[in-house]
């Protein structure tokens, strides 16, 4: 019998869903243990009913045993599809960091509901002004929500996009009844870069700038970016973007830095609930760069952690005391 | 009740007359000074809650901000003068992480009063009570922390 799948995307780009298709071919050992029930992004599913059948007041999604939503929520309809799918599903597992963390999107957090439409619609200067639109459309709800602020999730894959290694081991793992964990590592433990010393001092580069590495050199003779004065926020950032295996006779590289990037935080904290803003801003200053040079630091530091409260509009400074 | 204009306009700026202080202080130095301002019977707010550290420079901000979210008032780190430290160079590195706190403070949404780094010596009773009756005078003078529950 296979295992019923349901799968769901709510506040995300669909990124996450690439990474499902990107198993590749392990991908084909496992679909005959899996039946997809539902899946708007590749199959045409109504929700109401709008083809003659069921409850038109009913979101319709059929029973499965396993349901994977990515995305946060942002609005009215996504929270009751993600009611749904929980009520319907016996597993849930929340796929990226959108439905992990509130992700990108999560970064309008740090206005509140009415500014940002207000920017997007009204001040900004290459819009025409507007009412912001409401007929036909689901009312948004005060911030973006990651997943498990809303319903209980059994199983969370971070990562912006997620690593398809993990969906994989973890849609094996269900099947199996195995344990399903993420590595409590930081992306430095993984890292195969050299590190010489700690302190680099001076300035913050850009990741623009000229960074020192040979192309197809061994890692062990490319130095830490963090100690080339890039800002990297391997320290923070929790372990598993190179995917779990590693290859015979080929190092595990975290993603960015196989690109010759800095790495941007995607898996979220080591630590859940931790805040990488102030841990990425202690290490800063620990190590004696300056830690005023991060430019937009709320946003640049708390990229992908936006939900559960981490990212909120700042409140308004209280007027300076009147001087008789 | 206030006699004078002055005492007047003193109480009404007192906006939270009991705010909560944390003071991380290190073992040699401030502890000590804190200890000296005591056997010295000197006076100073009670709402100052001490936690001994064995150096300033194990303080990370993630403690101060985790303090302040989570309802304190203020928090204050006292460590040894800078060049006097028991660890050479600790205090060197609560100065740098001090300004990471500072710049934090803002993007908490927090007032720069909130947050102060003093440096006091085992000698220095006297100023242990100053700085402490300052940064509570301070802090009075503030609204109560938005963290703070209930």
């Amino acid at each position: 019998m296979p295992v019923k799948v349901a799968e769901e995307w709510l506040n995300i780009c669909g990124g996450c869903e690439v990474s499902i298709l990107d198993i590749g071919e392990p991908l084909l050992d496992l679909l005959p243990n899996l039946e997809f029930v539902h899946m708007p992004v590749l199959m045409d599913h109504k929700y109401h009913g709008q083809t003659g059948e069921g409850d038109p007041h009913k979101i319709d999604i059929p029973d499965a045993d396993v349901g994977i939503i990515s995305g946060g929520i942002r609005n009215e309809k996504e929270k009751q599809v993600a009611l749904a799918m929980r009520a319907k599903c016996k597993t849930v597992v929340a796929l990226g960091s959108c439905a992990c963390y509130g992700g990108i999107p999560a970064l309008a957090n740090m206005w509140s509901l009415t500014d940002m439409c207000d920017k997007v619609y009204k001040d900004s200067k290459s819009t025409e002004k507007a009412d912001t639109p409401k007929t036909d459309l689901p009312p948004l709800l005060d911030r973006v929500y990651a997943l498990d602020e809303v319903i209980k999730v059994d199983l969370a894959i971070p990562g912006c996009p997620t690593s398809s290694d993990w969906i994989k081991e973890a849609l094996l793992s269900l099947l199996s009844g195995k344990p399903f964990a993420m590595p409590d590592k930081s992306v430095c433990d993984e890292c195969p870069t050299k590190r010489e010393k700690k302190a680099s001092g001076g300035t913050i580069k850009r990741p623009l700038e000229n960074m020192a590495f040979k192309q197809d050199a061994p890692w062990e003779e490319t130095r830490c970016f963090m100690e080339q004065g890039y800002l990297c926020l391997g320290p923070v950032t929790r372990a598993g973007c190179a995917g779990m295996s590693m290859e015979a006779g080929e190092a595990k590289v975290p993603r960015c830095i196989k690109g010759y990037m800095p790495c941007r935080g995607c898996f979220g904290p080591v630590k859940k609930g931790s805040n990488p803003l102030v841990d990425m801003m202690g290490a800063l200053s620990s190590i004696g760069l300056k830690a005023d040079q991060v430019s937009d630091r709320r946003a640049m530091l708390s990229r992908y952690v936006g939900g559960h409260g981490m990212l909120k509009p700042l409140p308004a400074k209280a007027p300076a005391p009147v001087k008789k | 009740m206030a006699e004078t204009v002055m005492e007047q306009e003193q109480q009404a700026e007192i906006l939270n007359p009991d705010p909560v202080v944390i003071a991380f202080c290190c073992n040699w130095c401030s502890y000590t000074g804190a200890d000296l301002a005591g056997t010295s019977r000197l006076q100073y707010p009670p709402q100052i809650r001490i936690i001994r550290v064995m150096c300033s420079g194990m303080v990370h901000p993630n403690l101060v901000i985790d303090a302040l979210t989570k309802g304190a008032d203020g928090v204050m780190i006292c460590g040894c003068h800078l060049g006097d430290c028991h660890y050479i160079d600790g205090n060197y590195k609560t100065e740098k992480r001090a300004d990471a706190i500072k710049l934090m403070l803002e993007d908490f949404g927090l007032e720069p009063e909130r947050f102060r780094l003093e440096w006091v010596s085992a000698s220095e009773g006297p100023k242990f009570a100053q700085v402490m009756t300052d940064m509570v005078a301070a802090l009075k003078r503030l609204p109560p922390s938005s963290y703070k529950v209930g």
